[in-house]
């Protein structure tokens, strides 16, 4: 099998007391799409800021593309693109100008870079505003440049930070879109997101973290099926006790109670016929709330 | 790591020039206009009432005093409230190290491209001064640009040291009100340093513009440089440069990376 692209052995970042990334195993294979998911101070983006070079860790072992970062040459640096959370583009250039001086810093030639520009817009939909000043676009077209950006040197690793927060509905589809044909392409994705809707349709294989720790990992489906069991049930209370005794996996949220089954009638066909209920499959959120509970996080 | 490359550094010179372009107007009024009127303030306010310094006509002693002080205004206020900006406020700092380019690279861009800026308004005076006579060595002047240049990287370096240290813009003022205002009124840039009480004058040469004046102006004035005493004071900007660059840099990495 081939070397994986990253592979972080007890990988530990202390920012003073507080342990941001506590002892994480993290493998990526080349080729799949990664999402790594968690709270707010999950230690998501200090994960990706330590791959990158620019955070360095407290312990532990990390290889990126079989090398620590910081030791990564200047050609292999090309080899990673990076979308990060806030859009750092420069607001007082223009599309073109941001990609050519973003190709500067990887060393490219101009020949290539005349080449790959006008790739790269047309590839982000972005090719009637290769004039504009950056300041001037919707946040929908940051974003796609600043994924256009990361992909200046065509690395074959793109991690991209909350690519869609943010975005309406059709920014979000058309970014899907193209980060699959990414994957398509034979790169490996390594995402963050707090929109599980978006861990599942884009991701092979997902990590959940909270607290700088592994909490579960494995595909959409497989996680779907080991921790929330196919099928949420929620019944409005009073709930019958009969339900809650006999070992169905259930957990209360307020004024309902919601239970995780692999076949619905479980719960449905013993509710009194006046119970209000609603039945709906089991999909990668109520695996998120349940490893990680509802309470809310800071920041 | 792997060395610093130029080339590296000349890409994130290139990046502030293309923004730099892009807002020549405000650019030019700051950096051409601003030391004009100085220039002419001094030169025709201070020049009818001051005598001759040290022996030397007082235009031809304030040109060369206005290209260095022109040269750290300009140094100091991009490597500091501009670079902070692209640090803290457009976090231009974070997208450059996300790619080839190293920390020393963009610190070293950065002090680069302060100094080229600050060359343009040291031609400027240069130039308007000259042509108004105060140039008696345009030989000597053109010898000048170098050193100007060098010692305009050193004090783009002591502004990165304090933007190293900054946590927001008023931090700068401390860096303006007891760094650079001492440069320009208690180091011989509008007077001689004769005219302080001698401990004062002495203070003086621990800065690093009395030191670059002492090079300057001897050759804008056509007086010559005498080698051992020139190598003394270049060796004084060297070092203004190499320290403040090294502790900016580790400083910066600390914060940046830790």
């Amino acid at each position: 099998m081939a070397a994986p692209v990253i592979l972080a052995r007890a990988l530990e970042k202390r920012f003073g007391e507080v342990r941001a990334v506590a002892g994480l195993d993290l493998t990526v294979p080349a080729g799949i799409c990664l999402g790594l998911l968690g709270p707010n101070g999950a230690g998501k983006t200090t994960t990706l800021r330590m791959i990158m070079g620019l955070t360095l860790p407290s312990g532990g072992r990390l290889e990126v593309l079989g090398r620590p970062p910081t030791a990564l040459s200047r050609t292999e640096r090309r080899r990673i693109g990076l979308v990060p959370q806030d859009s750092n583009l420069d607001p007082d250039l223009s599309v073109v100008q941001n990609l050519l001086v973003y190709g500067g810093y990887f060393g490219l030639p101009a020949a290539a870079l005349r080449r790959r520009v006008p790739e790269l817009l047309a590839f982000m939909q972005l090719t009637e505003k290769a004039g504009a000043r950056v300041s001037q676009l919707s946040g929908g077209m940051k974003r796609r440049l600043v994924i256009a950006r990361a992909l200046i040197a065509e690395p074959e690793l793109v991690i991209l930070d909350e690519p869609t927060t943010g975005l309406d509905p059709q920014a979000r589809l058309l970014i899907w879109r193209q980060l699959l044909q990414l994957r398509a392409q034979g790169k490996t994705l390594l995402l963050t997101t707090h929109y599980m809707d978006e861990a599942q349709r884009l991701c092979d294989r997902i990590v959940l973290i909270d607290g700088g720790r592994i909490l579960a990992q494995g595909s959409p489906a497989e996680l779907i099926a080991r921790h929330v069991h196919g099928h949420v049930v929620e019944v409005t209370k009073p709930v019958p006790p009969a339900l809650t005794g006999n070992g169905l996996a259930h957990e209360d949220v307020g004024d309902a109670m919601l239970f995780y089954v692999a076949a619905p009638g479980a719960v449905i066909d013993r509710l009194p016929p006046e119970a209000v209920y609603l039945h709906r499959p089991a999909n990668l959120e109520d695996v998120f709330l349940r490893l990680t509970g509802r309470k809310l996080r800071e920041g | 790591m792997h060395g610093v490359a130029l080339t590296a550094a000349g890409a994130v010179w290139r990046r502030q020039y293309l923004v730099w372009r892009k807002l020549i107007w405000s650019s030019l009024a700051t950096n051409v206009c601003n030391p004009l009127l100085f220039l002419f303030a001094f030169a025709f306010g201070l020049g009818a009432v001051m005598a001759e310094q040290e022996g030397i006509a007082y235009l031809a002693f304030v040109v060369p005093g206005m290209m260095a002080y022109t040269s750290m205004f300009v140094a100091s206020f991009e490597t500091t409230v501009s670079a902070f900006a692209r640090y803290s406020l457009q976090r231009t700092w974070d997208a450059t190290l996300a790619t080839s380019v190293t920390l020393e690279e963009l610190l070293l861009g950065e002090a680069l491209w302060a100094a080229s800026k600050a060359m343009l308004s040291a031609l400027c005076v240069l130039l308007v001064g000259g042509l108004w006579g105060g140039i008696p060595s345009w030989a000597g002047a053109v010898a000048a640009l170098p050193i100007l240049f060098g010692a305009a990287l050193g004090f783009a370096a002591q502004g990165l040291l304090c933007t190293a240290f900054a946590r927001g813009f008023d931090n700068f003022s401390y860096f303006f009100t007891f760094w650079t205002t001492p440069m320009f009124v208690f180091s011989g840039v509008f007077f001689s340093l004769d005219r302080f009480p001698e401990s004062l004058a002495a203070a003086a040469w621990l800065l690093p513009m009395p030191h670059l004046l002492a090079l300057v102006r001897p050759l804008t004035t056509g007086a010559g440089l005498e080698p051992l005493a020139a190598a003394g004071h270049g060796l004084v900007l060297l070092l203004y440069f190499v320290i403040p660059f090294a502790a900016a840099t580790a400083r910066i990495r600390r914060r940046m990376f830790d």
